[in-house]
């Protein structure tokens, strides 16, 4: 007992030596402004010294959650986040491909992840060229196709117009059709814009990416024996997918979804920065970029810390359901 | 080599390195003053006048290298940088809101012991542009410029109609009638030109006709629901609707669209759509580029009193940085005769000092001899004043309120009674959540009413 | 199932995998030909970039993506309109600054919680666990309220130290560390050796997988960082790659070939890098998910 503490106390004074550096800067940059944060929430700061500072205690929350914006900017970073399944599922499907034992498994892995691993702000400024309405490469291939499938002059004769390529990064129709200032779903606002064509290009960056190698990774882990039970048991390919397959990957696809939220729970805010400015009339303004508005460019660091928080109380919130849920299913 | 001996190798090597590309990294930093050459930074807008102004006062003040930083504009950002240090020497304001906001965050540098120094009088300033640059009193920087609005007009499309050219000082009834003889649809009963064109502005020149205000003199309350600004607006609102001289957003965008002309009211103008316009003399800055247009000037058209549109624009110092008395001598440059010369040749409205604006170089200007029309430029400032400010409301905010109540009322959504009133009541309300931010402006409010604030 | 002989169970295993395996070769083709059409699905952005680059600028807005006059010099005129050579070089500045502090705290704070012991090590590594779910904005917005204090907006300081400590180093060196055998340690504690020299002679040797993993991550995660660098930077000199390029798009826009030019000299390294680093790469990313 005696020689356990005498140690413990023994070691920590060293590890204060090791741990100086590290946790100094932790408390100051990490830790410390998390506290902050949830401090100056509760105040009117706008770091211009403008307005005398007050605690103004709710306030903020209350008039956030007032604000239809909120809620509109909530639903736009939820419409990113429509495409997961598809995302994921795609991940896996790839991932299946690649791993059994073709010629060029590495040349296509390396392929498949390069969106993921090039992204940043001059992918984001390429996708904005390639989606230009009048010059852009997407809306040629696509204005050629209507035009050489006929599929133009078959809309024209069905309904008596002709199909437009969409306008993608400009327009506010979604597919969805939820409305512009409103949260409401409209037929008039049905088509093809910003939001899609962001979800779309998340798609083709993500689906090749860490995702696809962590399913790479958990399908090689799984034993070959069960493959061959599954075999001699008469399962066709189906069958061993479902009962063997996914079973096994369990744990990978829980993870995947639990990451999956929470990088789209903030994200948006560079595709909003880079391509559209928030745009057009606010329809790809995601929470990440309104906190982004209001804190850096009014900087009334009050009301964005309560964003900001109210963000995180929902991450957190929602990685916990994910886990209740997903858990049960993994110990299974 | 022993696997932990090249772990440590490296790291210390990588430590040398760092440490040596830091040296570069602070020896290839610009430095402030280079090649004999202090360098100073003005905040402001990027356009060909304003890289002109900057070029001339780098001619006249050799011991100085002024640069333009366009990529910082907006009030916030120049507040939050110049408190962190890296604030530019000059910054524009333009309305006394953000002079205030200026003042009270310790940005706006106090120049008015300078101005006595160097014997500089605000009254040989055009006072319209005031409220930009003076704060209860004192000044913090110089105008950059002076305008009041007036009447554009085109007068080919009065030839073509056989109206004699107007000649000012008219009323609203006058200028109506006019108008409605300017005004032409074609067969298919579009619109090919109309009488008036609006700058979105007219609403306060003509409340302020009419003898109302948007706040009580003391600004403790929104006037925008007085009887006199209903009939105001409710003229505004006939303009369209009524007399039709004026058109309605629906029918600009139809404008716009049928010529393949842009939108915005100086380049329908300038695409002959309006026989007359409301604007300023910064719109030559454009309307020089249409070769066959010939323009005309004459006053905006006046109710019982006389009052016009003005505004302007002024550069303020950063009191935090450490070379805002060099800076000052940018603001010297701005009251002195090369600088207002320059304005006024390049039509940038008109200068800031009143001097300059007389004489033959401003009012017949050699390289622009069809511009006859300044002296109507330098009359109508007389009557010119800025739009109304309160110390209790946010200035943008107030300005947000009344453009969307505007819209609706050129629309036709809603009345002009309809409209003010809600002008009133949101910008009342605004005023009231002023007070709860500020409480030195809550006992200032209290006592100017006498009244308790509703919480 | 009847009952079968081990012999005559071979033999039926291997009869249906024959059958699976002509199957899987008629499948086989079908795969390669999605494999193929994925494959080009991903290159194609990438190619319409690279051919943009040498396009004209009149040319830029043909339908045909193959330019008729191929222009190398729009890669020199980008270095004439905008610093681009700066940029590069703060990026690259900045980027190693933060992975050498990162690295070095890192695995020195993760020694602590791995091998040392001390009250509330436990309590503490939770906490450090628990900011990494916190969304990034949550502490940037304190964070640029302490270098606007502090004045050390607008500076290198101000880009690489608030960066410079995340607990997400911490977390992963830790993880490898354990994986190394105490044994080892003991060994060289019984022979005298102070906790610095284990932690230099034989802890690290070790864990060196782990610290180049973290290198790349770090090193890369810093060069495309793109929040803090864009509301701390003011002045052009300062701009890393990203904030130029945000830039260089807004003003020159228009001029989609030299755009591209810009985002081909961005994205190339970026390449060659993974090129070279996959290993460790893959690895990391797999190692990352076990989490405790």
């Amino acid at each position: 007992m005696k020689r356990t503490s005498r140690r413990r106390l023994a070691d920590l004074g060293v590890a204060v030596l090791f741990l100086l550096p590290n946790i100094t800067g932790f408390v100051v940059f990490t830790a410390g402004p998390v506290i902050f944060s949830l401090v100056v929430s509760f105040s009117n700061w706008n770091l211009q010294q403008t307005v005398p500072f007050q605690w103004v205690g709710l306030k903020n929350y209350v008039e956030m959650f007032h604000t239809e914006d909120f809620w509109l900017y909530f639903i736009n970073t939820g419409y990113l986040m429509l495409a997961m399944p598809v995302s994921i599922a795609g991940s896996l499907i790839l991932a299946m491909l690649l791993s059994q034992k073709i010629r060029g498994t590495v040349i296509y892995r390396t392929l498949y992840y390069l969106p993921s691993f090039t992204s940043g702000v001059a992918l984001l400024i390429l996708w904005k060229a390639l989606y230009n309405p009048e010059f852009g490469p997407v809306n040629a291939a696509i204005g050629w196709l209507l035009h050489n499938l006929r599929l133009n002059d078959l809309a024209q004769f069905l309904s008596g117009h002709g199909i437009q390529p969409p306008e993608w990064l400009q327009s506010t129709r979604n597919l969805l059709g939820i409305e512009t200032e409103h949260a409401r779903l409209s037929g008039a606002s049905w088509g093809i814009g910003a939001r899609d064509a962001i979800m779309f290009m998340g798609v083709w960056m993500g689906i090749g990416g860490g995702n696809m190698l962590l399913y790479l990774a958990g399908l090689s882990n799984i034993p070959q024996d069960l493959y061959d039970a599954a075999e001699v048991d008469g399962a066709n390919r189906w069958q061993i997918f479902r009962n063997v397959t996914w079973p096994c990957l369990a744990p990978t696809t829980f993870f995947i979804i639990v990451m999956s939220f929470i990088g789209g729970l903030q994200g948006g805010f560079e595709q909003a920065r880079v391509m559209t400015g928030g745009g057009p009339a606010g329809t790809t303004t995601t929470l990440a970029y309104y906190i982004y508005t209001r804190a850096f460019e009014q900087f009334q660091i009050g009301y964005a810390s309560a964003i900001s928080w109210v963000l995180f109380i929902i991450i957190f919130t929602i990685t916990l359901v994910n886990w209740r849920l997903g858990g049960k299913q993994v110990a299974e | 080599m022993s696997a932990s001996l090249l772990m440590k190798t490296i790291y210390a090597v990588a430590l040398v390195v760092l440490v040596g590309l830091s040296i570069v990294a602070y020896a290839i930093q610009p430095r402030r003053e280079v090649g004999g050459k202090l360098a100073l930074a003005w905040t402001s807008d990027d356009n060909p006048a304003r890289r002109e102004q900057i070029d001339l006062f780098n001619q006249l003040h050799p011991n100085y290298e002024l640069r333009l930083d366009p990529g910082n504009a907006g009030m916030e950002k120049v507040i939050v940088q110049s408190l962190a240090g890296v604030g530019p020497e000059l910054f524009d304001c333009y309305s006394h809101a953000q002079l205030t906001a200026f003042v009270k965050a310790g940005v706006a540098w106090d120049v008015t012991p300078l101005y006595e120094k160097h014997g500089m009088k605000l009254e040989d300033i055009w006072s319209v542009v005031g409220p930009n640059f003076i704060y209860e009193g004192r000044a913090y920087g110089h105008p950059t410029n002076a305008a009041t609005d007036a009447i554009w007009y085109n007068k080919k499309l009065f030839r073509e109609n056989g109206v004699p050219y107007p000649s000012g000082d008219w009323t609203w009834e006058e200028f109506i009638e006019t108008a409605q003889r300017l005004t032409k649809f074609d067969s298919g009963g579009r619109p090919e030109y109309f009488g008036y064109l609006s700058n979105r502005s007219e609403w306060y020149p003509m409340i302020r006709q009419f003898g109302g205000r948007l706040y009580t003199p003391d600004g403790t309350r929104c006037a925008m629901d007085g009887p006199e600004c209903v009939q105001a607006i409710q003229l505004m609102q006939d303009l369209t609707y009524k007399h039709k001289v004026m058109p309605g957003p629906n029918q600009e965008a139809a404008m716009a669209a049928a010529g393949g002309w842009g939108s915005g009211v100086i380049t329908l103008f300038g695409g002959g759509k309006g026989a007359m316009a409301h604007g300023g003399r910064w719109w030559l800055c454009l309307l020089r580029q249409y070769e066959d247009l010939e323009l005309g000037v004459t006053e905006f058209p006046h109710g019982p009193e006389k009052v016009f549109w003005g505004y302007g624009r002024a550069t303020l110092v950063n009191a935090l940085s450490p070379y805002r008395e060099q800076a000052f001598d940018f603001i010297r440059f701005e009251h002195q005769k090369p600088y207002n010369d320059l304005i006024n040749h390049q039509a940038d409205a008109l200068a800031p000092v009143i001097q300059y604006c007389t004489g033959e170089a401003f009012l017949h200007d050699p390289e622009f001899p069809a511009e006859d029309y300044n002296q109507t430029w330098y009359d109508v400032m007389e009557y010119g004043e800025p739009i109304e400010s309160s110390p209790f409301v946010d200035g943008r905010e107030a300005q947000r309120i009344i453009d969307v109540q505007m819209d609706l009322v050129r629309t036709n959504a809603k009345s002009a009674a309809e409209a003010c009133r809600d002008i009133a009541r949101k910008i009342d309300r605004e005023i009231l959540k002023r007070l709860d931010e500020e409480p030195a402006l809550r006992m200032q409010w209290e006592r100017l009413t006498g009244e308790q604030a509703p919480v | 199932m009847a009952e079968m002989t081990p012999e005559q169970y071979q033999e039926y295993v291997g009869r249906r995998k024959r059958a699976a395996g002509t199957r899987r070769a008629v499948g086989t083709g079908a795969r390669h030909l999605v494999l193929i059409v994925v494959g080009l699905t991903m290159l194609l952005p990438f190619t319409w970039m690279c051919l943009a680059s040498f396009k004209h600028l009149s040319e830029v807005e043909e339908i045909n993506p193959i330019p008729t006059t191929w222009h190398p010099e729009n890669y020199i005129e980008v270095f004439k309109e905008i610093p681009f050579g700066r940029y590069y070089f703060n990026s690259v500045f900045v980027a190693a600054w933060v992975t050498f502090l990162q690295t070095l705290t890192s695995a020195m704070a993760a020694y602590a919680f791995a091998r040392l012991h001390w009250p509330g090590r436990d309590t503490v590594f939770k906490l450090y666990l628990g900011t990494l779910m916190v969304p990034g904005v949550v502490t940037m917005i304190p964070n640029y309220t302490l270098v606007v204090k502090l004045h050390f907006l607008d500076t290198y300081s101000g880009l690489i130290v608030p960066a410079a400590f995340t607990a997400f180093g911490t977390f992963l060196l830790r993880q490898f560390m354990l994986t190394i055998p105490l044994a080892l340690d003991e060994a060289a504690r019984i022979d005298g050796a102070s906790h610095w020299r284990v932690f230099w002679d034989v802890v690290m040797p070790l864990a060196r997988p782990g610290v180049i993993t973290l290198v790349i991550f770090t090193f890369m995660g810093n060069y495309g960082s793109f929040f803090w660098p864009l509301v701390l930077i003011k002045s052009e000199h300062l701009r890393t790659l990203p904030i130029g390029m945000l830039f260089f798009d807004s003003s020159y826009g228009k001029q989609t070939n030299l755009i591209m030019a810009a985002s081909v000299m961005n994205i190339l390294p970026l390449i060659i890098l993974f090129i070279c680093t996959q290993r460790f790469i893959v690895k990391g990313i797999q190692l990352g998910a076990v989490k405790g």
